[in-house]
């Protein structure tokens, strides 16, 4: 059950390996889905990382659609909606190569979705099934919710990874911050794009600047820094 | 304000709310709404609205003020404060004189005098024996709320709890995450819509979200509705009012 528990990402200190958390996001979809596996990743100031998979299966599905670009995945990153696949026998021909290699993994249903943050998708969830069946209308809502009040712990846990002591600084998550969204707006206007792209090239300036997104986010609401007068 | 004046307010301010329970109200306008009329209700001058996110950390949603300043000292005091303490006893807490507190929350207390506040009763949003948020009520004055006043938030505040959860909904518990993670991730919306706002129209935040929120009204659509026309790009706000105006002529 959500509600009772330990809230997620309680245990992100000292011991909890970072992959432990990751997998255990992951694992709260398996208990409150009926799915058989999840893997989870996040789009960051580099690129795409996954952040956790909750077994092989699972894992070997998200590394085919990386190394083949094709897949649930990627289109969900493309139109920022859920992509239900829920007979892969009968709907395997949209991904050639990607719905071959699943199949034999004796993979029958194939659920990925959005992790958002209000309009910006920040990452995938992607789900199996070893047998062919929908999702109904109530455990899409339930999937859909679960994916946004994850996307947040899921960004952090990749930016943690990416470098590890910049977190734990303070109670308030990064992403959490209000400038952050708002700055994601104002570059969003700026540059006359989406949500996903400006946040992603707050992310990329952060990065290429050694800075956190906080700070930068900050200069671009006290507008000392606009986006509009930077090169690609 | 006297007794009866008082109780017909507050009484009016109940109504306000059942209101906006009705069908298909916005529930962060709704908050907005809560925590204006406390001001006029009690003896405070500034108001927040915090809910719990799921890793158990309070983040605002409403309040009677978008500046950045009073936005942090509401951060600082969900952070180590008045509002974490409410949130994790279950129970109001009652600061009467924030800078006799020492140095129980240093980073709160300097926060919240530099800003003239000198009170703050903190009433928590309670679901049964589950605490979903907190109600906190700032004042320039050293002085409590009366036992009365205190009574009332914590009645405005179950109303609140209410508009959140939606009655009918509340008895599946892992409904009640999903509407708490819908209203915390509209807030999210409202700060990128915010953002644009602020960029195409040469504004500050505050300003951006009064623009916001006064297109929603006018014209009768939600807050998360519009703000994600905004983000989008689907919907101009400026550009409507332009139109508007000239064909009005």
């Amino acid at each position: 059950m959500i509600v009772e528990g330990a809230p997620i990402g309680a245990d992100t200190s000292v011991d909890a390996t970072l992959r432990e958390v990751g997998e255990a996001l992951c694992r709260r979809f398996v208990e409150l889905l009926p799915v058989t596996g999840v893997s989870m990743s996040i789009i960051g100031g580099t690129g795409q990382s996954t952040i956790g998979a909750s077994d092989p299966v699972s894992a070997r599905l998200e590394e085919l659609q990386f190394e083949l670009g094709e897949g649930p995945h990627w289109q969900v990153l493309s139109t920022g909606r859920p992509v239900l696949a829920s007979d892969l026998q009968a709907e395997h021909s949209q991904w050639p190569i990607f719905g071959a290699s699943a199949l034999e993994l004796r993979v029958g249903a194939l659920f990925s979705l959005p992790l958002v943050m209000g309009a910006v998708t920040v990452g995938v969830v992607d789900m199996y099934r070893s047998v062919p069946g929908m999702l109904g209308a109530g455990m899409v809502a339930r999937a859909l919710s679960l994916a946004t009040s994850t996307a947040g712990v899921a960004l952090r846990l990749a930016a943690q990874s990416a470098n590890e002591d910049a977190l734990i600084a303070g109670m308030m998550a990064p992403e959490m911050r209000r400038e952050v969204h708002q700055a994601t707006g104002m570059v969003l206007a700026q540059l006359g794009t989406t949500a996903t792209e400006a946040f992603s090239r707050l992310q990329a300036y952060a990065f290429s600047n050694g800075q956190t997104v906080q700070y930068v986010a900050n200069e671009v609401v006290m507008r000392r820094l606009s986006f509009r007068d930077l090169t690609e | 304000m006297n007794e009866v004046a008082r109780e017909v307010r507050l009484n009016a301010a109940f109504v306000k709310l059942a209101d906006t329970l009705v069908a298909d109200y916005d529930v962060i306008d709704l908050l907005h709404t809560l925590m204006e009329e406390c001001i006029g209700l009690f003896d405070i001058q500034a108001g927040g609205l915090m809910l719990a996110n799921t890793l158990g950390t309070l983040e605002l949603v409403a309040s009677t003020s978008e500046r950045a300043d009073f936005v942090e000292v509401m951060q600082l005091a969900a952070g180590a404060g008045p509002c974490i303490d409410c949130f994790s006893t279950g129970k109001a807490v009652a600061v009467a004189d924030i800078e006799a507190t020492a140095t129980k929350w240093p980073e709160f207390r300097d926060a919240a005098l530099k800003q003239g506040f000198h009170s703050v009763h903190a009433t928590p949003l309670r679901l049964r024996e589950q605490t979903i948020g907190t109600m906190n009520l700032f004042g320039t004055r050293s002085e409590a709320l009366s036992p009365t006043d205190a009574d009332a938030a914590q009645a405005l505040a179950d109303v609140a709890t209410i508009g959140i959860l939606q009655e009918r909904l509340i008895r599946e518990s892992d409904i009640v995450t999903e509407q708490l993670q819908h209203a915390l991730d509209s807030r999210i919306l409202i700060e990128q819509a915010k953002g644009v706002l602020s960029e195409t129209g040469s504004m500050d935040m505050d300003e951006a979200f009064t623009a916001l929120r006064s297109y929603a009204r006018s014209h009768n659509l939600s807050l998360r509705t519009v703000a994600e026309g905004i983000t989008s790009r689907s919907l101009d706000v400026f550009g409507t009012d332009t139109v508007r105006s000239t064909t009005t002529k």
